[in-house]
């Protein structure tokens, strides 16, 4: 065990290092999804209830999770399998799932910054108060977790780079648009509703807003989904990374 | 270069096996091998050459090495563990530099071999020395503490090279080392080479660049078409029998392969290059005829000299713009049938 978290912990500094040229950028964009998302839409409604404000602000953080861990996560890993440095990382004597584990944190914490600010903005913007539970803290990381665990069964699992980065693009436009995140599943056809409900995405949004504000959510339920793909995710992944050629 | 090997060698005077690879059978395409039917073995403290044309199936037998591909038949024993079916035993037993780039951008390159050599169980203590020890050698001092992404090609090769031996495995697998290397620290990347055996790790060496191999290695395989074709020290490849002179005439341009006598009945030719192996008896009678050839205007220049590897390699490969000429063929009839008189008295 001390092993692998010396591994962690190395890995870990490799992939901040090789981040660090990446991250000012990374965390600059974080923050203008943020403001887009709760300012920006919120332009949308020209009269805005204080329900659609709550939908828009905290449904913010839950896009801006899987923003990271959906599409930028599985980007850089199919750039790393088109540059053929990827397998240099594989060829290393530490536990793949160490690895994945030190990329992962990196991910999550890109995440952080642009999360509490769009909370911050959104509730000043929108004048209502958050009303923070301590399960904030397991919700949204479990969150952002089953992002980067779904991310990476796309990156490791399409046959070609080239492959995970037009499944990432696809992505992005169906969770935007069409995604019961930044409003009510009620405003989304019967036959999406259904979909929906076999999909982690509204019940991410439900952890958001079970633990951060007043609004009426079932979170035993959303945790019970999230975390049930969140373990499916990770066993793909998990085989996907120990696969051999 | 300075041959102070230290090798293990067991009671019966033979060096100790280290990997043993027996009938090792791979494709990515049903029914086309990438590998077909390779055993060779690796012993304790040598340099061991892998050379072999693109597409070879040398990387493939590497990545099988190293664990990232699954051979579909036959074994691959390292200190008498089977990492076929261990491959972490194998990432820990090998360092490697893979042929492609390293993903080193954002770190300088202390940072780099550091970081390598932590992850290989090296001490922080003895990987910053050994890092600077490889910095101060391979003269990179100027680079030590910049980042990669201003590096050069061949800066980032030295990198690599240093993170695959700052904590060398007890095999040190180099592909394509001095790829984009200036000639001057590809002088020294070998001295660190050879060094590394006396440091009790074997190397296998995967290369294109035949001449350099030749001084390097103490044996090697030769792979074509995922195949061993040749296998053994460069001296006993290189011999034939009595057939361990070289024999090359340059043709003035535009003037076609002349016929060919006897002696030269296994001839390659490339372009308007033309090079034979003789026995020491047949060198008179080649001089001869090249001398009159000369005369002729037909050959500009020729040299006799003993056979290199570049002969045997070009030999058990082919080349892509070589082809071998039997005796008596030719494409240019009346040049042939000047010839013909010489090599008559030539080979009389």
């Amino acid at each position: 065990m001390p092993q692998s978290l010396r591994s962690y912990g190395l890995m870990l500094k490799w992939q901040a290092l090789s981040n660090k040229p990446l991250l000012p950028l990374e965390a600059a964009v974080q923050v203008m999804i943020a403001v887009g998302f709760v300012i920006g839409l919120s332009f949308l409604y020209p009269d805005i209830s204080p329900t659609t404000a709550k939908f828009l602000t905290t449904g913010a953080p839950t896009l801006i999770l899987l923003m990271t861990g959906l599409v930028l996560a599985p980007q850089i890993i199919a750039m790393a399998r088109t540059e053929g440095t990827f397998e240099y990382i594989w060829s290393l004597p530490i536990p793949r799932m160490v690895y994945l584990a030190a990329d992962a944190t990196v991910w999550v914490l890109v995440s952080l910054p642009g999360v509490v600010i769009a909370l911050a903005i959104g509730a000043i913007y929108h004048g209502f108060s958050l009303e923070v539970s301590p399960l904030v803290v397991p919700a949204l990381l479990l969150v952002a977790l089953t992002g980067v665990f779904i991310g990476y069964t796309i990156a490791y699992g399409a046959p070609k780079p080239q492959l995970a980065h037009l499944a990432t693009q696809i992505i992005v436009f169906l969770i935007m648009l069409f995604s019961p995140v930044i409003y009510p599943i009620e405003q989304v056809p019967s036959w999406l509703a259904t979909l929906h409900r076999g999909l982690p995405i509204q019940y991410m949004a439900d952890l958001s807003r079970g633990t951060l504000t007043d609004l009426d959510v079932n979170i035993g339920l959303a945790f019970g989904v999230v975390s049930a793909w969140c373990v499916v995710a990770f066993i793909i992944t998990s085989v996907l990374i120990h696969r051999r050629r | 270069m300075k041959r102070d090997v230290t090798m293990k060698v067991n009671e019966s005077g033979v060096q100790d096996v280290v990997l043993e690879i027996d009938k090792l059978h791979k494709s990515y395409v049903r029914g086309i091998l990438v590998n077909d039917n390779i055993s060779l073995s690796l012993r304790q403290g040598e340099i061991f050459g892998l050379l072999g044309p693109n597409g070879a199936g040398k990387t493939t037998l590497v990545n099988q090495i190293i664990g990232l591909v699954k051979p579909d038949s036959g074994s691959i024993m390292l200190d008498s563990v089977d990492i076929v079916a261990n491959p972490g035993y194998a990432r820990q037993a090998c360092s490697f530099q893979a042929q492609t780039q390293v993903p080193i951008t954002g770190l300088t390159a202390r940072q780099a071999i550091e970081l390598v050599g932590r992850i290989r169980g090296g001490s922080a203590r003895h990987v910053r020395e050994r890092a600077w020890e490889l910095i101060d050698q391979l003269e990179m001092e100027e680079w030590a503490n910049k980042t990669a992404d201003s590096f050069s090609g061949g800066m980032r090769r030295l990198v690599a090279f240093c993170m695959a031996v700052v904590v060398p495995g007890r095999i040190v697998i180099l592909d394509e080392p001095t790829n984009d290397v200036d000639p001057l620290r590809r002088r020294l990347l070998w001295q660190k080479v050879r060094a590394l055996t006396g440091m009790g790790s074997t190397v296998l060496l995967v290369t294109h660049n035949i001449i350099e191999a030749e001084r390097a290695v103490d044996r090697l395989a030769i792979v074509n078409e995922g195949k061993v074709v040749g296998m053994g020290t460069p001296g006993s490849l290189k011999e034939n029998g009595n057939n361990n002179m070289r024999f090359e005439l340059i043709l003035e341009p535009m003037v076609e392969a002349p016929v060919l006598p006897e002696f030269m009945q296994h001839t390659v030719v490339t372009g308007q290059r033309l090079v034979t192996r003789l026995t020491e008896g047949d060198m008179a009678p080649a001089i001869q005829w090249a001398r009159g050839l000369k005369e002729m205007g037909i050959v500009e220049e020729f040299s006799i000299g003993p056979i290199t590897l570049e002969d045997v390699y070009v030999k058990m490969v082919g080349h892509a713009d070589a082809q071998e000429m039997m005796e008596g063929e030719t494409n240019h009839a009346p040049i042939a049938s000047q010839l013909r008189t010489y090599a008559k008295v030539a080979g009389s």
